[in-house]
């Protein structure tokens, strides 16, 4: 982290790219090269690959192709969005931020997109044109870079623009430079928390507005700021409750809410693993790659419907039959849906409920659980035991000690352990793996009805399967009793408003203080109302408390 | 029976039955068509002792001896040729028949060049069903049943080297049409409804086209339990009465079949005389024939469009032409129709009608969705 900003700028030039101006405004001040604790404020986040995609598609609209992988994740605390206060740029990564950057900028300068996207038209195209430059830096690089850029920044840009428009007598070239080397900056892809003088408080620091501006746009719409969120940091406005309600308040109620609740939610139910997760196909036919892809949709569309559109109590997630499939996704789950589009047209998410008397209900009975945390070929109690404590109660589960001996687990053929269960039971029987299976598997096991895809099943080598479990005392039997028992843990909706604020945040919140449990009251009284309690943490002083180590204006 | 006549007849025996769509009987299982193919049996030696059509190869041989090269010459240009035999050579052979005086497509003008003779089956096994022939020699024997059999299709195209294929194989021209149709071809579905399907009794089989194409599942085989809707056209509606007995399905005598298909291969399939015979798989799949008199030149066609696959289908062409063994045209006595079997495989579907309702649902728990078992 030390040296995380130095090392990327002397990259990018190495690289030829012009980033002249990137660190004019801010100094750095170094956080300390170990992780630092839950609670503490990070000094700077770099923006997800996701928050990347969704920032380019507000600025420039959806026509803009993203094409490109991106700098690994790491995840903290059970979230990306915490990881990201200790993420670096590596050498491949910045060419990997470069190409991304290339492919965006000449596609926002070309014939197609330029009409709408440049608002001014060069005098001549065949030459460098500076008030037209200077129109797009400013406009562009204000929603870039998440406010006003300075004015040495702008001229670094127009001289980019400048250079490379004589080079190759093309100003569009040219402003495909300036925004490509915009693309690569610290100052985009990271968001930096700036401090200044507290006012109110004599001797004491607040975070400025334009830092409550992307704090607050990262969690609501897991984007940068729009243009009247940029004004109002600018007029100050967010610095006192009643500007800062206004704001909250539109941004609440606006479309753009979705794009945040999808990104939480994908990065609280650890949605990323599946870049790695893949099935038998020998086994899992129904499971394709577009299954994998319409599962975490499934469940996104499922939460979105629930938690924003008719504003549900979060807890009813783990128990509602409502939901959305494709055909590829019913042909998996073995139910029927009926589309009647004509041959050859996309499929369509139609809703679908399940009956009253189907042993399935709630997202923890959806592929995108039961199959993300379950091997290629042969499900896992214990591992969808261990997800379901740590993603979804917030609850740690220690590693395996590395000794463990996995042979009766993993032997699925064997004649006498016919069913996970079973076989789980002969591996508890060492007294080193007893321990930690104690806190999954009674409630891992209780979703065994599903098969590593996600598939439902009544036996396992034609033996029935035995769902019962329980969780913290209370006993249950199958998927529905298990979603039951976690509808009613209070570690639930503990765990998804701490998991909301860190996401926001970039930090876990301290939750034996007054305002952490303000918001845990708001969000019981709302009937645990999601978009309240992203309303209440967005209206906390807590959200925007000051980091102990900061970037301080200069 | 020619096609027109065969589409008009089952149009308007169709009509009236797709009304009432599924049969209200105890159970209704549906099935979406994963695979369908001629019918083969391959035991090469035994069918075609005198191996003499050979593959893509001797083709090349035989074309350029037929534009004028001697045997040796045939062999020096194939031996020189990397891919094919070069513009000015493919345009020579393929213009080779003459129509009025004039160098002719012979894909579109086969009767314009000589029949090849190429080697039938005389094997004595192939799949199909006793459609009543009354030429004795022509009968093959059925391995399943036994029975005595007319399959005269088989007999003209099963020396070509590309139908030399044992399920799950298709044959290859047949196999490509489907592996590149299938995304795309609204698919066939089929219902079978009976009081209880796993014991002996009457059965209603009803065979639709589909408004959906099939759905692939991750090996790229046909997914099963998937939903489609039937198409309500009447045009591909059949419905078959029928039993089940001994744990094989058959249908009364006396149907037509015709299915609409969208498929280059496979234009349609027609079959007068319609038989079928299906049995339920351990597995779930419904497997089985269906077989009858269809149009030669129909299947013909399907070799002479596109007779960049290795087979000789001028030579296809006179061999279904000289084994029709239906359907006389009353001014020249040309058959017009021919013995024919295809195999079918029918993997477990949801099948709907247009208006939601679900008509047939598939075997359950059938197919493998547990741990990898040795």
């Amino acid at each position: 982290m030390k040296t995380l900003n130095r090392v990327t700028l002397k990259r990018a030039l190495a690289v030829g790219i012009s980033l002249a101006g990137i660190a004019a405004g801010y100094q750095v001040f170094a956080a300390d090269e170990a992780k630092p604790a839950a609670t503490e404020q990070p000094t700077s986040l770099r923006i997800s690959p996701s928050q990347y995609r969704q920032s380019i598609t507000d600025i420039f609209g959806s026509s803009i192709a993203i094409t490109g992988r991106f700098e690994p994740e790491t995840r903290d605390e059970g979230l990306m969005a915490v990881g990201a206060r200790t993420a670096n740029v590596s050498d491949s990564g910045l060419e990997r931020y470069d190409d991304l950057a290339r492919g965006i900028a000449l596609q926002v300068v070309d014939e197609r997109h330029r009409a709408t996207l440049i608002s001014c038209k060069p005098a001549n195209a065949k030459a460098a044109d500076e008030a037209c430059a200077r129109k797009f830096i400013t406009e562009t690089g204000r929603l870039l870079y998440r406010r006003p850029l300075k004015e040495d920044e702008i001229q670094n840009q127009i001289k980019v623009a400048g250079d490379s428009a004589d080079k190759v007598h093309d100003f569009y070239a040219g402003l495909s430079t300036s925004l490509s080397t915009m693309l690569v900056s610290p100052n985009f892809l990271f968001r930096y928390k700036v401090v200044e003088a507290d006012p109110a408080h004599a001797g004491q620091k607040r975070m400025d507005s334009l830092t409550k501006a992307h704090q607050l746009s990262f969690l609501l719409w897991n984007a940068g700021p729009d243009d009247k969120l940029i004004e109002a940091a600018v007029k100050g406005e967010l610095q006192n409750k009643a500007g800062l309600q206004r704001q909250v308040d539109r941004m609440v109620s606006s479309p753009r809410l979705e794009a945040g609740v999808r990104a939480f939610f994908s990065d609280m139910l650890t949605f990323s693993d599946f870049e790695v997760m893949s099935k038998d196909p020998a086994f899992f036919p129904r499971y394709t790659l577009k299954v994998k892809d319409e599962s975490q949709e499934q469940t996104l569309r499922t939460i979105v419907d629930h938690v924003v559109k008719r504003q549900g109590d979060y807890r009813d997630l783990f128990t509602t039959r409502n939901t959305f499939l494709t055909r590829s996704l019913a042909a998996l789950y073995d139910v029927p849906l009926v589309e009647t589009t004509d041959n050859g047209q996309p499929m369509h998410w139609q809703p679908y409920t399940y009956g009253e008397n189907d042993p399935r209900a709630g997202i923890l009975a959806q592929a995108s659980f039961v199959a993300l945390h379950s091997p290629a070929g042969r499900t896992s109690p214990t591992g969808r035991g261990k997800a379901l404590r740590e993603a979804i109660l917030c609850q740690m589960v220690p590693p395996p000690p590395g000794n463990v001996d996995f042979k009766f687990v993993q032997d699925t053929t064997n004649p006498v352990y016919k069913t996970t269960r079973d076989r789980l039971t002969a591996h508890r029987s060492e007294a080193m793996c007893a321990g930690c299976h104690k806190i999954t598997d009674p409630i891992g096991l209780a979703l065994e009805n599903f098969d590593s895809s996600g598939g439902f099943r009544t036996t396992e080598n034609g033996v029935q399967i035995d769902t019962t479990g329980d969780l913290s005392g209370v006993k249950f039997d199958g998927p529905i009793g298990l979603s039951k028992a976690i509808h009613d843990d209070p570690a639930t909706v503990a765990c998804v408003a701490k998991r909301a604020f860190a996401f926001g945040a970039g930090r876990s919140p301290t939750t034996n203080s007054d305002d952490w449990k303000q918001i845990e009251r708001g969000f019981k009284d709302s009937n645990y109302n999601f978009v309240t309690l992203l309303r209440q943490i967005a209206l906390s002083d807590m959200f925007y408390a000051v980091p102990t180590q900061t970037v301080a204006a200069k | 029976m020619n096609l027109a006549k065969l589409l008009t007849r089952t149009a308007l025996v169709a009509v009236p039955l797709c009304l009432s769509s599924a049969p209200s009987m105890a159970e209704t299982r549906g099935y979406v068509i994963g695979w369908f193919s001629t019918a083969t049996y391959n035991d090469f030696h035994a069918n075609c002792p005198q191996d003499k059509n050979g593959g893509g190869l001797k083709l090349k041989y035989r074309n350029l001896m037929e534009i004028g090269y001697s045997e040796a010459e045939a062999k020096s240009i194939v031996d020189k040729s990397v891919v094919n035999l070069g513009d000015d050579i493919n345009k020579r052979i393929n213009t080779r028949a003459r129509v009025n005086g004039k160098p002719a497509n012979v894909a579109n003008y086969p009767e314009a060049v000589a029949d090849p003779n190429i080697e039938t089956v005389s094997g004595r096994y192939a799949f199909g069903f006793n459609l009543g022939g009354k030429n004795a020699s022509n009968k093959f024997e059925d391995p399943d049943s036994h029975d005595k059999i007319d399959n005269q299709l088989w007999r003209a195209v099963g020396c070509t080297e590309s139908f030399r294929a044992t399920p799950p194989e298709q044959p290859y021209p047949e196999e490509l049409s489907w592996a590149t149709l299938v995304d795309s071809a609204p698919g066939w579905s089929i219902m079978v409804s009976g009081d209880n399907l796993d014991k002996d009794g009457p059965v209603t089989i009803t065979l639709d086209r589909l408004l959906q194409h099939v759905e692939r599942d991750a090996n790229g085989k046909v997914m099963w339990y998937a939903t489609y809707v039937v198409d309500p056209s009447p045009r591909s509606h059949n419905v078959f009465k029928g039993k089940i007995e001994d744990g094989w399905m058959t249908i009364d005598e006396g149907s037509n079949l015709f299915m609409l298909a969208e498929h280059p291969f496979y234009l349609d399939i027609g079959l007068r005389n319609a038989h079928m015979r299906l049995r339920n798989e351990a597995d779930g799949r419904l497997t089985g024939y269906w077989g009858g008199y269809t149009d030669w030149q129909k299947f013909a066609y399907m070799y002479t469009s596109r007779p960049a696959n290795g087979a000789d289908y001028i030579g296809l062409y006179h061999s279904l032409k000289k084994m029709a063994d239906a359907d006389p045209d009353p001014k020249t006595g040309q058959n017009r129709e021919i013995s024919a079997t295809f195999r079918m495989e029918g993997m477990p579907a949801y099948l709907a009608s247009l208006d939601g309702k679900i008509v047939a649902t598939p075997v359950r728990d059938k197919q493998p969705s547990t741990v990898a078992a040795k």
